[in-house]
């Protein structure tokens, strides 16, 4: 069933999750989101001071109790400061497990936002077919993962950054002035380094993150065409070309980190080789007899971690800017829905009632669309009424645009010239929703849900009963169908004949209990054989219900009220 | 466990000197870590010996080592990164290759295909993780717990023992612990993102349907609810990794305040030179800093085996069918004989029994029935993708397939056509299009699913696949459908023209169709209403 979508006309496959480039590290977008984890953020952060308070103890008890038994060769005081020392590691202990616990409740509330944000998104765009399937899971799923390490690690740790050397300054300050002189030089050159690195590689960033997507799309696209490239013998062929795409992209990938690690590499040299250059120095200053051991051990043993957390922001630069490549992926997908208003959700221009069409149910008044990138309209100049009761069907050949005529009636698409009028209001975000009760629709290739037909029938009325659904399976020609046979992914199980009638019996069952009044019906009898085709549409015609139906079939034609011939839009015509 | 051992050690033998880069990488990530811990050990040296005053010179030494450990740390670390990324991706191709191949060599119905895609694209992905983040870090750590112990003993053996001691807690056991509580948390998130990307994958599939009906809201609500699911995994994972951290920072004290204790005591019974008590207190200050990141290690492990479990059955399960169809059997008399076959899926309920057609050369056959009653799987058994449960199935020179549901590749036209004759000239590629009704650029992007070409289209593209190879015995399952019955009829025209005097099976319930076939077969089902409807389905 791969080939066949609903969406036939769906936007272009350019207009994809667009990755935009990202706005750098501290995009104003996510840190707003953090707003919903602002204590987890907070907290994790007060933890941080207090575990570098901590570490002063540490250092201090350790420096002088060393220096206490260097100097005198005798246990004095040995066992008072190992006892502290010992109170200090099961505070640091405890602190650092309530850190681990903070920091991931404070990227799980975000990602569970977000990933109801972008299927919110593609709902309100039905028909987005751009939003390729494959890179919708692989965002929803692992992609956004990448969040956690910047709600986690990145954001806090930026704070920590500034506050921790501060702490730990303000006390090698207070024992050794040159020490801190060269701590207090060496250390801004990290974030300057940081930043001309970030800098330079976010493109290679963005590149690499739109390279393992494209990569996904291209694994799923393949194994999705597995039966049809081993039809043609063709599947173990593809491998030689696999073969070529996976060393493409192990030496993008490779060109990549070289470059990502190399900003690693200079932030680690320039942290270890300061905490050597202030060991040397201080050495030759006790030697000297300015500096006693005890400050000079207690220097030596603090001037690492006046380094870590400004080490540790650079080692998470990469989860933050991997973090935010996923973000801007998101962003597209969420913002694009709100901009494009796919479902008809944009205020309409002028409306201007046009009450011609009152005595009518439906009005389409000079309809035409045209797909985001497309040159040509794929339908225009389309008009036709559609009374109470009526029976009509729209033809017209192949690709002639009869299936957008079809999703703008549902409101899937907002026409970009013309108008649907609906007893004489247009469709826009307050008439839809109306709408949409009195409607129900059998697509040219109907969504199945995963479970069984039943619930699958159930969709037009989740409290019909047992009987109620075997009716309705009965009258859609599918008699012999149990209402208990599973249907997996993507109507496995059903052949499409058998699906096509499972959605017919689910509009069935929407009319009859649900309310609707109105039929939307994309090719209905395709994939049925004559004797379920000439049942289905006595069905449809003893139910009395306004029935719009696309169709080629004669049968079909033969008892229609109007016929509504759609043909290609002529793209010499001025639509606008 | 074992199996992720097994798995990694085959493709490791399958990546050129994969054995020397891994090595390589260990134990250029040992003189990483290991220059830090030296870093420490001597500055706490030099600190204590220039408390007692020497000439400077006999200083010099220990201070080129400081800063020559300096600089060596990071220039190590960035080596041992890229040998082991380059290793872990080499590793990473090799077993995206093996998937592929045997999913190749396979039938692929009845797969839940959101769960595919996350096997295929994020579980063979663990195999960089498993190798970067859990055995480089693992065993080069073992590498400097051994070197410095053994350097520590040379002064203090006691000392030494409590190092050692300690560092076992907090590299092994802490990491051991968090992995075995977490495992529960860790083997439920796996599934759990396998059915976060089912149940995108299901709404992102029936988008329309859903917002037709107004299910949208049930249906992000149960996406959530699987969100829900996974979000609570990984929170136990995340409070047992903190039961880890903590373990881990004890060990740390232990050490610490044990070598003070312990070389204080040497000190002052005269067994430990002064200058050597900051070393053993601050070495293993330094020494655990490099496990630090060793619990999250092995919950990654946990999580990369979950994945390479589900890989390893993937390429275990038995194959179902032949895979490719063998191309090239050209034969003068073409033809397809049944005789007393029984059609259904390995291990399922038969859908046909005692079944005989024979298309001889130039003959036309419909085969029709009630939807359901298993023609394409009667296509599938004549195709060799499934075995015939009983019966003889003989084949004579080369079959194409028109399938009902043809997959549409995410990439050009042409290409796309190229896919029935992959030698096929440009000139080739434009006239199988125009035969099959189908004048477009064969430059054009084909979206993904076909999406930005029509239905009619879509049936056209598959056909030209046929009509730019040379198939000498043709399988047509619906051809009509979706077709307009002008179009339709040229296309069928074209189709004819082209497999003049070739035996052709014609899966159809259009009477137009039937009309222009010589015979009609009609299936009736092996058993009416017990066999489930094309159940072609087999589990993994």
């Amino acid at each position: 069933m791969a080939s066949a979508s609903t969406a036939r006309h769906g936007a272009p496959g350019d207009q994809g999750p667009r990755v935009r480039r990202s706005r750098g590290p501290l995009d104003p977008r996510l840190v707003r989101r953090g707003s919903a984890t602002r204590w987890f953020l907070v907290a994790s952060v007060a933890v941080g001071c207090v575990n570098a308070a901590l570490t002063l103890a540490q250092a201090w008890l350790v420096a002088h109790a060393i220096a206490g038994v260097f100097a005198t060769r005798t246990l004095d005081g040995v066992g008072t400061a190992a006892a502290m020392l010992a109170a200090v590691f099961v505070g640091k202990a405890a602190l650092g497990w309530a850190g681990d616990w903070l920091a991931q409740r404070a990227s799980a509330a975000v990602k569970s936002q977000l990933r109801r944000d972008i299927v919110t998104a593609r709902l309100a765009r039905p028909l987005d077919a751009g939003a390729a399937s494959g890179g919708l899971i692989t965002l929803v799923t692992q992609g956004l993962d990448a969040l956690d390490g910047y709600y986690a690690k990145y954001l806090p740790q930026l704070v920590l950054a500034v506050t921790v050397p501060l702490i730990i300054g303000v006390a090698i300050l207070t024992a050794d002035l040159t020490s801190a002189i060269i701590v207090a030089l060496t250390l801004p050159l990290i974030p300057v380094f940081m930043a001309l690195v970030g800098w330079t590689t976010e493109a290679r960033t963005q590149k690499r993150w739109r390279v393992q997507t494209r990569l996904a799309n291209h694994f799923a696209d393949l194994v999705a065409g597995l039966p049809t490239l081993q039809v043609f013998g063709r599947a173990r062929a593809q491998l030689e070309g696999l073969r070529r795409t996976q060393s493409a992209h192990r030496a993008e990938t490779m060109a990549t980190l070289r470059l990502s690690f190399l900003s690693a590499l200079v932030l680690e040299l320039l942290s270890t080789l300061s905490v050597a250059l202030v060991a040397v120095t201080i050495g030759f200053r006790v030697v000297a007899g300015d500096l006693d051991l005890a400050t000079a051990l207690f220097v030596l043993v603090l001037a690492p971690e006046a380094y870590l957390p400004v080490r540790q922001v650079g080692a998470h630069y990469h989860d933050a800017a991997d973090g935010t490549a996923a973000a801007a992926s998101a962003f597209a997908l969420i913002e694009g829905a709100d901009q494009d208003g796919g479902s008809g959700h944009r205020p309409s221009p002028a409306p201007a009632p046009d009450r011609a069409g009152s005595a009518s149910l439906v009005a389409v008044r000079d309809l035409g669309h045209t797909y985001p990138g497309a040159d040509d309209p794929a339908v225009a100049g389309v008009t036709f009424d559609v009374t109470p009761g009526a029976f009509v069907v729209l033809t017209g050949p192949s690709g002639g645009g009869k299936t957008t005529v079809l999703n703008a009636l549902l409101g899937f698409l907002e026409p970009t010239a013309g108008s649907v009028l609906v007893d004489g209001h247009r469709l826009d975000a307050t008439t839809l929703p109306a709408w949409r009760r009195r409607v129900a629709y059998v697509g040219q290739n109907p969504g199945m849900v995963n479970g069984d037909v039943a619930g699958n029938v159930r969709l037009g009325f989740p409290a019909a009963t047992d009987d109620q659904v075997r009716d309705a399976l009965r009258d859609a020609g599918a008699p012999e169908l149990a209402p208990d046979h599973s249907v997996g992914d993507d109507g496995e199980g059903l052949s499409s004949g058998e699906r096509r009638r499972v959605a017919t019996a689910r509009a069935l069952l929407r009319i009859r209990l649900g309310g609707a009044d109105v039929l939307l019906l994309d090719e209905p009898t395709a994939g049925l054989d004559s004797g379920a085709e000439i049942a289905l549409l006595d069905t449809l015609r003893s139910s009395g219900v306004t029935a719009v139906v696309v169709s080629h079939r004669r049968r079909v034609i033969e008892r229609a009220d109007a016929v509504v011939r759609i043909e290609p839009a002529d793209p010499r015509e001025d639509v606008r | 466990m074992n199996s992720t051992l097994t798995l990694l050690r085959s493709l490791l033998g399958t990546v050129d000197r994969g054995r020397g880069r891994l090595i390589a990488s260990v134990l250029l990530a040992a003189a990483a870590s290991g220059a830090s811990v030296a870093l420490m050990g001597v500055a706490a040296w030099l600190l204590s010996r220039a408390a007692e005053h020497p000439p400077v010179m006999y200083l010099t030494a220990a201070a080129v080592g400081v800063r020559a450990f300096g600089i060596s740390r990071g220039v190590f670390r960035y080596l041992e990164r890229l040998v082991g990324h380059d290793v872990a991706l080499r590793m990473q191709s090799a077993l995206r290759l093996e998937t592929y191949a045997t999913l190749a060599a396979t039938t692929l119905l009845g797969r839940r295909r959101g769960d595919l895609l996350t096997r295929v694209v994020a579980d063979v992905d663990a195999v960089l993780d498993a190798v970067v983040r859990v055995i480089v870090p693992f065993a080069s750590g073992g590498v400097v717990i051994l070197g410095t112990t053994a350097a520590i003993a040379a002064f203090d053996p006691l000392d030494a023992l409590v190092l050692l001691a300690s560092s076992v807690v907090a590299a092994a056991f802490a990491p051991w612990l968090a992995r075995r509580l977490s495992r529960d948390a860790d083997a439920e998130a796996v599934p759990a993102r396998g059915a976060l990307a089912d149940a995108v994958h299901e709404i992102s599939r029936t988008a329309p349907d859903l917002v037709a009906y107004g299910a949208e809201d049930a249906y992000l609500d149960r996406m959530l609810a699987v969100d829900g699911r996974l979000r609570r995994a990984e929170q136990r994972a995340a409070w047992v990794r903190g039961v880890a951290t903590a373990i881990q920072t004890l060990g740390a004290g232990f050490a610490v305040v044990a070598a003070l204790v312990i070389g204080s005591h040497a000190v002052a019974d005269g067994r430990l030179g002064r200058t050597m008590l900051a070393v053993l207190v601050l070495v293993p200050l330094a020494l655990h800093e490099v496990f630090a990141d060793f619990a999250k290690a092995a919950q990654t492990l946990t999580r990369a085996s979950a994945a390479l479990r589900r890989v390893q059955a993937v390429l275990d399960a038995p194959p179902v069918g032949r895979g490719d169809l063998d191309a090239a059997a050209h034969d003068p008399s073409p033809a397809i004989d049944l005789d007393d076959v029984t059609v259904g899926w390995p291990g399922h309920e038969p859908l046909l029994t005692g079944f005989d057609l024979h298309v001889r050369d130039g003959e036309r056959v419909a085969l029709v029935g009630p939807s359901g009653v298993g023609k394409t799987t009667v296509a599938a058994t004549i195709l060799g993708l499934i075995p015939p449960q009983a019966g003889d199935v003989r084949t004579r020179g080369r079959l194409g397939y028109l399938a009902q549901d043809a997959h549409l590749f995410a990439t050009s036209v042409a290409e796309n056509v190229k896919i029935g004759n992959k030698d096929a000239a440009a000139e080739q590629v434009a006239a199988a299009l125009s035969s099959a009704g189908l004048p477009i650029d064969p430059d054009r992007l084909v979206g993904e699913l076909g999406a930005t070409i029509s239905g009619g289209e879509a049936r056209r593209l598959a056909a030209s696949r046929l009509l730019v190879g040379d198939y000498q015995a043709v399988i047509l399952d619906e051809p009509s459908e979706h077709l307009d019955p002008a179009t339709a009829d040229a296309l069928l025209d074209d189709l004819w023209a082209a497999m003049a005097g070739r035996p052709m099976l014609v899966i159809t319930h259009d009477p137009d169709v039937v009309a222009r076939c010589d015979r009609v077969v009609r299936l009736d089902r092996a058993d009416a209403g017990a066999a489930g409807p094309a159940g072609g389905r087999f589990g993994v």
